[in-house]
């Protein structure tokens, strides 16, 4: 098993693999840090598993070179948990990308990361109703100080594929 | 089955609506700040009294630990130490490791434990420490993206756009992370005339470290033709490579004060890495140069490349030893041509061309990884321009009655 940290650039994604793994991918302040996946492992239920950090990407379609590196690697890595990364100050376009993964019939869990950023601007997500609509685990996290992260690592193991048509039943009602 | 694009915002749509609430935004100082930055009328100021803080600060911070610290340690206690206690005197390992036995300073003595040494350590370390620190900051504050925001409409004259201030923001530093880092830039086309103009153009941390201490009063001079020389390479590239440049695409993220872990981490990770990459290299520059005088080689190539080194370019024979230093690391070559007399002419010329004329062996290597075609193209575009500009700096020298 492998999992795979995506989502856009510059959401937080090289902090929360350091989280994980205790590695030194380069974290910085502007979208593009990371060109190239980084990898790394981290312990899961005593077994060590292997995490890569995927350079930022908007959507399947890639636009430059890094972006192509990222979505070969999701082809790659057939039997991968996707952990999907947002900015949980611009939700949509985070659930856009999320979807396109989960169409795909990967596994996904979704962390708002950012989620001080949120607060600060006063944007209030409803995570329960979030995670009963999807169908998969959402949890709020702010990667640069560490909150969420253990809960992540915890709830991993409830990442399971979901149906898109679940989905849009779900947010129907 | 997948969704189409607008299906997939539909459902997006009805998602967020259920569980998102926006709240009444306030607006900040740091939003302030952050209009100031970004704005022309008060960010372009705003990024040239930065730039020139920056620069200030990496002069006097290596110069204070180089001249204050490194060059009395080398020159007083290290140099006649070593020369008195090294066997052999006069011998072929003497020559290679410690040099001349009569110098009584580390530049000029030439030697892989004098010269070399020093160069790393002495002149080149605090360099690197002082640019990493000020791009770390840059970096992990936000200031880059803004950066490339204000300066996006002249690099669209060369083919690029304003993100490509990262990239070669980067290079100053070294090149080889740089050339890695033009993969944020979309096309093929702006990948190669990226890497193509930092390879040439850009002198890294390590160059303009040395360049500070051996020649602070031309260093300006070489600094302008190179800035020029990136300018109209680019402006030529973009005319004569076919392919798209595409517009700036990017989220300005809102300034963050710099986390100290991180600060000291990133740091810590990029001088460890100059240390395992460069000192190698400078030590290794070091001992080949020397095996080739030794061994007659180097006036043998002076002698030949003569018609091509004083006639054409306008500098001394000798520079051929430099030159050959340079396919290693250019702050040793730098260094190497600081010891050969010449008029201060000759020395721009000279330090320039050492800039221009192939990049050091690790750039090399990176951007023979991005694919063999465009180093083929790179190295053929490098080797018209090193003549043509060589000879125009040259040409310039003349009408100017000081070459």
């Amino acid at each position: 098993m492998k999992v795979l940290l995506m989502g856009h650039p510059n959401v937080g994604k090289s902090v929360f693999f350091n989280r994980l793994t205790g590695s030194n991918a380069i974290e910085s302040n502007y979208p593009g840090t990371t060109v190239d996946y980084t990898k790394g492992y981290m312990l899961l239920e005593n077994k060590d598993v292997e995490v890569i950090d995927v350079p930022g990407i908007f959507s399947l379609e890639p636009k430059d070179r890094a972006e192509e590196v990222s979505v070969k690697m999701l082809e790659e890595e057939k039997d991968a948990i996707v952990v999907c990364v947002f900015d949980a100050s611009k939700i949509e376009r985070g659930l856009y990308l999320a979807l396109e993964i989960i169409e795909k019939g990967y596994p996904v869990i979704i962390a708002l990361n950012m989620w001080d950023v949120a607060t600060d601007k006063n944007i209030a997500i409803d995570v329960k109703n979030l995670e009963k609509i999807l169908g998969v685990p959402v949890i709020a996290t702010t990667a640069i100080s560490g909150e969420g992260i253990a809960e992540v690592v915890s709830r991993i193991g409830e990442a399971s594929p979901v149906k898109i048509r679940n989905i849009i039943k779900n947010a129907g009602d | 089955m997948g969704l189409s694009v607008d299906e997939r915002w539909d459902l997006i749509d009805k998602i967020s609506k259920e569980t998102v609430t926006f709240g009444k935004y306030k607006h900040t100082l740091k939003d302030a700040v952050g209009e100031l930055t970004i704005k022309p009328l008060t960010g372009i100021p705003i990024a040239i009294a930065v730039l020139y803080g920056l620069w200030s600060f990496f002069g006097s911070f290596a110069g204070f630990f180089t001249d204050g610290f490194f060059v009395s340690l080398f020159d007083e206690h290290f140099l006649p130490w070593i020369q008195s206690v090294f066997p052999d005197k006069g011998g072929w390992l003497y020559y290679i490791f410690v040099g001349d036995p009569l110098a009584d300073n580390c530049f000029e003595a030439f030697g892989v434990l004098t010269s070399g040494l020093f160069i790393a350590i002495g002149v080149v370390l605090p360099a690197i420490i002082a640019f990493y620190l000020i791009l770390t900051l840059l970096e992990d504050i936000g200031y880059m993206p803004r950066l490339a925001v204000l300066i996006d409409t002249i690099l669209h004259k060369i083919g690029l756009h304003g993100y490509a201030i990262v990239p070669t923001i980067l290079s100053l530093g070294c090149n080889v992370p740089a050339v890695t880092a033009s993969r944020i830039l979309e096309t093929r086309k702006q990948r190669f005339i990226m890497m193509t103009l930092l390879a040439i153009f850009i002198p890294c941390g390590a160059q303009l470290g040395i360049m500070e201490e051996v020649i602070p009063d031309t260093m300006g001079y070489v600094l302008i033709y190179l800035l020029i020389g990136y300018f109209i390479l680019g402006f030529i590239l973009n005319k004569i490579i076919p392919g798209k440049s595409p517009e700036i695409l990017i989220d300005v993220p809102p300034y963050q004060r710099p986390m100290l872990r991180n600060v000291r981490r990133k740091m810590q990770m990029r001088i460890v890495g100059f240390f395992k990459v460069a000192i190698p290299f400078v030590l290794l520059g070091c001992a080949v140069v020397n095996i080739l005088y030794k061994g007659g080689v180097i006036d043998w190539l002076a002698n030949v490349m003569s018609p091509l080194l004083s006639g054409w370019f306008g500098v001394p024979d000798e520079t051929v030893g430099p030159l050959i230093a340079a396919f290693l690391r250019k702050d040793l070559a730098v260094a190497q041509l600081s010891a050969i007399p010449m008029t201060s002419y000759q020395m721009i010329t000279s330090v320039v061309l050492v800039s221009i004329y192939f990049p050091c062996v690790a750039t090399f290597v990176m951007i023979l990884k991005e694919g063999w075609k465009d180093l083929l193209g790179s190295v053929a575009v490098l080797a018209a321009v090193v003549f043509l500009y060589g000879g125009l700096i040259h040409l310039i020298g003349i009408l100017l009655g000081v070459a």
